[in-house]
């Protein structure tokens, strides 16, 4: 086997891990789909090591001649794509059953690579649908649904401009909060039978790092306990810049708010 | 049972809500949303019988492991696609939020209690999906080991 082919079959066993570790699959999935392209290639020894901040595989053919190739692959953000986990996964079921060759695959990968969420105006809209259901089951009546839709809505898009921006997540997390929270002690000052608490949490139901924290969780319990330290961290450093955002709201309301209204 | 009801359509909701921000592929986003919506009020009634929150997510964890699985085999895809927006109703977001929250206070007493909770309750999603896992790769080597025998014969 040439130098050559070697390299382009880790090039794209590295996409295929990066494109679903950037949409947030599992560590183990990864670092199966890897492997698994990697030996339908006719790799004899594979090796991966995943986190969600980097990918480092080795591929190796076993010979004496033959040298050792190992690609590192640094990522850098990282966003829930549930779409494209489900194509890359298809994908290499596919590249690994059929003679697919190694430069249809990097097309194939390109072109999922390309592939865009769902409209903003429509993801906008579902936010807030997220957000009234959420101040609902957490105990909230229908005026708290009506208000946290707004607020939610409001919230979502100033995530996404936020983030547009290039901000930070630790302050977009803590502008977006702040506003809620602002948004729902001024809506719950003005009308009498909503309560700010149940619309908060509606809206930061939209960026608490739920998932996160059970993912990590399910990295430490699969033995992944760099993954899951990391995520665990990525959990916490959400949820606190969250708490400061509405926090300082909270406290500029109590000390302010007697004497405006 | 109206409460039920309304508990059910809400989650609905906030699971279609959740598949479309995520980008679940347009013709699974009805299966999610009935993954989430019934690990959502396996949680509820497994929280009025208990009374423990843990517990609660631990029972609506299986049930979205579960269910997940054999959306996974019905549609061919992976089951991560059914069980992020499954769990999104059952993780404790907002518990993350309030230990932060009284963290702020200086409340440590408080901190102690909530984040301990947050934590098991992760902890018993995390358990209870694994577990599911388990169970229905247990339940896949005995159908085929079941088949291989049935054809020998």
């Amino acid at each position: 086997m040439g130098k050559k082919r070697q390299k382009l079959i880790l090039l794209l066993a590295v996409k295929a891990g990066e494109i679903m570790m950037k949409a947030g699959a599992e560590i183990y999935r990864v670092e199966d789909t890897i492997t698994r392209i990697c030996k339908a290639c006719g790799i004899e020894s594979v090796d991966v090591f995943a986190m969600p901040t980097g990918i480092f595989v080795t591929l190796d053919n076993g010979d004496e001649e033959d040298s050792t190739h190992t690609y590192v692959r640094r990522i850098n953000s990282s966003e829930t794509d549930l779409n494209k986990i489900s194509r890359v996964n298809d994908f290499s079921r596919t590249f690994t059953t059929t003679d697919m060759t190694v430069e249809e695959g990097m097309e194939v990968l390109d072109e999922i690579e390309k592939e865009r969420k769902y409209p903003v105006g429509v993801r906008v809209a579902c936010a807030s649908l997220a957000a009234g259901s959420f101040s609902v089951l957490f105990g909230g009546n229908a005026i708290d649904f009506c208000l946290a839709f707004i607020i939610g809505a409001f919230c979502y898009a100033m995530s996404r401009a936020l983030s547009h921006l290039d901000i930070n997540f630790f302050i977009r997390g803590l502008c977006c909060c702040a506003a809620a929270a602002f948004f729902a002690l001024i809506a719950a000052a003005s009308i009498g039978s909503a309560d700010y608490d149940m619309i908060i949490a509606g809206c930061i139901m939209l960026f608490v790092p739920g998932v996160a924290i059970t993912n990590s969780i399910r990295d430490f319990l699969s033995g992944d306990m760099v993954s899951g330290l990391g995520r665990m961290a990525e959990a916490f450093l959400t949820a606190v810049s969250l708490a400061v955002g509405a926090g300082i709201v909270l406290k500029f309301w109590d000390v302010f708010g007697g004497i405006v209204l | 049972m109206i409460y039920l009801l309304t508990q059910f359509v809400l989650a609905l909701f906030a699971t279609l809500a959740f598949s479309v921000i995520f980008r679940v592929p347009v013709k699974k986003i009805p299966a999610c949303m009935v993954v989430g919506a019934l690990g959502w009020i396996t949680y509820i009634i497994a929280v009025h019988y208990m009374s423990s929150p843990i517990a609660g997510c631990f029972a609506g964890a299986c049930t979205v492991g579960l269910l997940s699985a054999i959306c996974a085999r019905v549609f061919k895809e992976a089951s991560t696609v059914f069980i992020i927006p499954g769990i999104l109703c059952l993780v404790p977001g907002y518990k993350i939020y309030s230990t932060m929250f009284e963290l702020l206070r200086e409340d440590v007493m408080g901190t102690a209690q909530t984040g301990l909770e947050t934590l098991l309750m992760a902890g018993a999603i995390a358990v209870g999906l694994l577990v599911m896992g388990i169970v229905i790769g247990l339940v896949r080597i005995l159908v085929k080991k079941a088949q291989a025998i049935a054809t020998r014969q």
